[in-house]
């Protein structure tokens, strides 16, 4: 009984660090790849949507979209390295290794992604893109997120 | 022996001396540019691509300094400059690759894109017209290709003005 207990325990921990989008609809680990302005680009943080804004949050800086300027919505996904600037580093140093052993971090440390692209206006009328990487499966829920808000987006299923 | 230097200099000196004789091209001249969104015609490139071509394009064009302002497309304030030139890209042909390949056996998964850039100026007339190939082929997400193409790009364009 005690052993089942712990079972279903981890699973629900389990379970709980899967479901990546947090209590508020904010959904963490996600990459600025470019567009973003006022951040960086590869700068990781929390996105979210909240009265009317699409705010993107991290330690150093963040970044507001406004929901009524965005003009379209676009997923994507992508297969891309884990580990951040950290593992870039290991992977590099790893060429070093003897036999081509350190191609096999290559496998290792792969990981897919999803690619959300919000086209944008500002208030001169400019175009902007901004290009965020999420963690998977979890682009879909941020797009509609955002057509509930009231953001534009063209109908993908229709042919 | 110096009968055949003879014969590589005869062959040799009138192509340096035409070379040295081409007069210089005229640059371009031009006090803002309008960077239009990267236009993918028949060609099935995802939007991600397209919009970080844009992106990187207007990155660094803006930190080359070639023009004293650059305008993004649909920015009002650009109407009223009368020197305004226009870069436009359209897509020739993608490919996308594989990062996990690319990495793996070095000679296969490249990220291709090859675009047609053009410029053009404030009454219409073609300025410039260049094909350019980006790729990516041995670290980086296939998403590095715009950074690559963005980059030639910019160098043609910082070339010419």
């Amino acid at each position: 009984m005690k052993l089942g207990a712990m079972i279903l325990a981890a699973l629900a921990a389990a379970a709980g660090a899967c479901a990546q989008t947090e209590s508020d609809g904010a959904i963490p680990k996600v990459r600025v790849v470019i567009g973003l302005q006022d951040v960086k680009r590869d700068t990781s943080g929390t996105l979210a949507v909240h009265n009317g804004i699409l705010e993107f949050r991290s330690a150093k800086a963040s970044g507001q979209v406004p929901v009524p300027a965005i003009d379209d919505i676009f997923i994507g996904a992508e297969t891309t390295q884990s580990g951040g600037k950290t593992g870039r580093v290991v992977k590099t140093a790893a060429i070093a290794a003897p036999f081509e052993s350190g191609k096999a971090l290559t496998i290792l440390m792969r990981t897919k992604v999803d690619i959300l692209t919000v086209a944008y206006h500002d208030p001169d009328g400019a175009v902007h893109g901004a290009i965020f990487a999420l963690p998977k499966g979890q682009a879909e829920p941020m797009r509609a997120q955002l057509i509930q808000a009231g953001a534009h987006a063209t109908d993908t299923s229709k042919p | 022996m110096n009968t055949r230097i003879l014969a590589v200099l005869s062959i040799l000196l009138p192509a340096v001396l035409a070379a040295q004789s081409t007069p210089p091209k005229a640059k371009l001249s031009a006090s803002a540019i309008r960077i239009d969104m990267v236009e993918a015609g028949d060609v099935p490139i995802p939007a991600e691509f397209r919009y970080a071509i844009y992106e990187r394009l207007v990155e660094r064009v803006r930190a080359s300094g070639a023009f004293q302002k650059v305008y993004r497309m649909g920015d009002h304030s650009a109407d009223a400059v009368p020197d305004l030139v226009t870069l436009h890209t359209k897509v020739e042909a993608f490919k996308q690759g594989s990062q996990t390949e690319r990495e793996l056996v070095t000679v296969a998964g490249a990220t291709k894109v090859d675009i047609t850039a053009t410029i053009l100026a404030h009454d219409g007339h073609t300025l410039m017209d260049q094909k350019i190939t980006g790729r990516v082929r041995f670290f980086g997400e296939n998403l590095g290709v715009t950074n690559d193409l963005a980059k030639r790009i910019t160098k043609l364009v910082q070339a010419s003005f």
